[in-house]
């Protein structure tokens, strides 16, 4: 079932929790809504689920609109941060709820409630688990049990709240992997909130960044992660070095293109550690900057380095393969040419963007 | 921590001679002050009821009068105590999962049972339902007595016993919060469904344990239930009231027999919600919920 947002606006008193969201999302997607806390992610999730109602907009469920049905009656399954499973009911019960409230025309039978409970604990393997209850289980398997339960009455629509960010890192790679499977085997539309870049990047088929209410971009996890369209966006993928105008004046650019030429004061220059290439000897015809290593991280497959712009003490991370780094040979103190492989431009107010390639230096 | 020796906990399991006597002087003095006031009354009751021997006790207890304040307070307190259960789940239901304007006041008013001195809640009740009192001409009228009657004393009592059971209530479900109840609507549950099978089963403890403090103060209440009953024997003498008027007349042992019934379910009661505690984790607030890490 798709799920059309149109122009949503949510108000609390005087905080903006959402201003004029519009979002399609397609039936059988899986798709992340990513920001940090405050950005309204949470609050569009509760909006679709109908557990708030939006000041303005609609929700085209199917192409239906939602807004005049409650949230019982949305064929939407909810996974809570929290899990909220019933804390007296076990396991069983707890997956078994959702059709044991039917409406007596719809209810199963109970083989056929038993059938399918089943089916769902063997899904989310937890068979063994059936008799116990809640607080008898791990907070991952706590979390199966509450996929589980939602499943159970078919949703259309799979929204899940942030519902890995109580677990532990291992467990919630686990079920981050284990979610897309199940996503794969049912192909039930699925919205996801959270705050994590990695797993939003992961998991999802297209990511949705909100930030202050708005949806600041909207794509693939390739796509966003290669073409951030805001400065915000970069920001928010990952570690990034800022090169402000100032910076870049002084150490002049070598091919501003075009319109950016004019105001190249106000600039903003977004260089993932990365993108960063270090070397002892400068290249004929290369601009680069003189730096200082500070301190080098050598756990894990890359090395990140913390350097030091000679010039001005302005600090810069970069990201190296093991192999180049043995090659540099670099120790504390050691002093290095550093010149991006490609920048990324944005006006001051964050709008206009310009991507420059090897010719680039800062 | 061993390989160093002292550790804080060691030292609070190894005290001092100096702390030790403070120790032991502060168990004693809450031991003397425990019996002075609490235990040795308590045996006095016990014993003057039973001064003259068990077969005066029980005709104490078997006088016609006896008899019918103790049905008197089992109706008003079997009418009490529902009416404070269905007000008190609904209060708390309303405060702790809805937001609306006048929220505060609603819980202000709630506590006022428990400021409001009983006889001032007696005198109110007069005041606007006595023969004198705003509504009292138009009852007469209709034959309907109030004051002076087992409806009053119904009326007294639930206005001392209304906080009981929300104020129980109220922090528990505060701390429970809601989540659970949002996941049984999004599954689709109706709110019958809701109630008798997540609310319910959720709050169970706390309300029992709320209800039978409720039940406890019913049954012994004295002040508010004295102003409206008029104290018409064998027809709106309470146990408490009865307990007071044989005492007035000098017949002690009677007064005592009477007081010791009151003892026993007081008794019973705490017997009862200490049990409650120690099955259900209540103890007016919630365990902690688990948090993962």
């Amino acid at each position: 079932m798709s799920i059309e947002i149109k122009g949503i606006s949510k108000q609390y008193g005087s905080f903006t929790a959402l201003s004029d969201v519009s979002l399609t999302i397609e039936s059988g997607e899986l798709v992340a809504l990513l920001g940090p806390s405050g950005s309204g992610k949470t609050t569009l999730l509760r909006i679709i689920a109908g557990l708030e109602s939006p000041d303005g907009g609609s929700i085209l469920l199917h192409g239906e609109e939602a807004a005049r049905q409650n949230a019982s009656r949305r064929g939407i399954g909810f996974v809570f941060q929290h899990y909220a499973l019933f804390r007296h009911m076990t396991i069983f019960e707890n997956v078994a709820f959702g059709l044991r409230v039917q409406g007596s025309a719809d209810r199963p039978s109970r083989a056929k409630i038993r059938e399918r409970v089943q089916e769902l604990l063997h899904l989310v393997q937890l068979e063994s688990f059936a008799k116990m209850y809640p607080e008898q289980l791990s907070g991952g398997q706590r979390q199966r049990v509450a996929l589980a339960r939602a499943l159970a009455v078919r949703p259309k629509v799979l929204l899940l709240d942030e519902p890995f960010s109580a677990l532990d890192a291992k467990v919630r790679k686990e079920l981050r992997d284990w979610l897309r499977r199940i996503h794969d085997e049912l192909h039930v539309t699925t919205v996801l909130v959270t705050h994590d870049q990695e797993e939003a990047l992961e998991v999802a088929d297209k990511v949705a960044i909100l930030n202050h209410g708005k949806v600041e971009q909207i794509g693939t996890p390739q796509a966003i992660y290669d073409r951030p369209a805001s400065p915000f966006v970069y920001d928010f993928l990952g570690d990034v070095n800022l090169f402000h105008g100032r910076v870049l004046a002084e150490l002049s650019l070598d091919k501003p293109a075009g319109n950016m030429k004019s105001h190249i004061e106000s600039v903003i220059g977004f260089v993932r550690p990365h993108e960063l290439e270090l070397s002892r000897h400068l290249p004929e015809g290369q601009k680069a900057v003189l730096a200082s290593v500070v301190r080098v991280h050598s756990a894990g497959p890359h090395v990140r380095l913390t350097l030091s712009i000679t010039e001005n003490g302005r600090p810069v991370a970069a990201e190296l393969s093991r192999q180049r780094f043995e090659q540099l040979a670099l120790t504390l103190g050691d002093y290095v040419f550093v010149w991006p492989q490609s920048i990324r431009l944005f006006d001051e107010d964050g709008k206009t963007s310009q991507l420059l390639n090897h010719g680039a230096g800062i | 921590m061993s390989r160093h020796g002292n550790n804080p906990s060691s030292a609070m399991l190894q005290p001092t001679a100096p702390q030790r006597l403070g120790r032991a002087s502060l168990i004693l003095l809450a031991l003397l002050f425990l019996g002075g006031f609490l235990i040795l009354p308590v045996v006095a009751v016990f014993y003057q009821a039973l001064s003259q021997g068990w077969k005066i006790y029980f005709e104490s207890i078997h006088q016609q009068d006896v008899l019918s304040a103790l049905r008197l307070t089992a109706l008003v307190a079997s009418i009490a105590v529902p009416l404070n259960v269905v007000f008190g789940i609904a209060a708390s239901w309303a405060i702790t999962r809805f937001e609306f304007h006048g929220k505060n006041l609603l819980i202000t008013l709630i506590d006022i049972p428990l400021s409001v001195s009983p006889v001032v809640a007696g005198m109110m009740y007069v005041e606007v339902f006595g023969l004198h009192g705003w509504l009292g001409p138009w009852l007469s009228e209709h034959n309907l007595h109030v004051i002076f009657a087992v409806p009053g004393i119904v009326l007294a009592t639930v206005f001392v016993t209304f906080p009981f059971v929300a104020r129980e209530l109220i922090p528990f479900m505060q701390a429970q919060g809601s989540d659970e109840e949002i996941a049984a609507v999004v599954l689709g549950s109706n709110g019958w469904n809701l109630f008798w099978r997540v609310t319910l089963p959720n709050i169970k403890w706390a309300l029992l344990y709320g209800t039978i403090l409720a039940a406890s103060r019913s049954i012994g209440e004295f002040g508010a239930v004295s102003v409206v009953s008029g104290h018409i024997r064998g027809q709106t003498t309470t146990l408490p009231l009865e307990v007071e008027m044989l005492y007035n007349e000098y017949s002690f042992t009677a007064a005592f027999a009477a007081a010791s019934l009151l003892t026993l379910a007081a008794i019973v009661t705490l017997v009862i919600k200490k049990m409650i505690e120690m099955t259900s984790g209540v103890h007016g607030v919630p365990e902690e919920e688990e948090v993962e890490s």
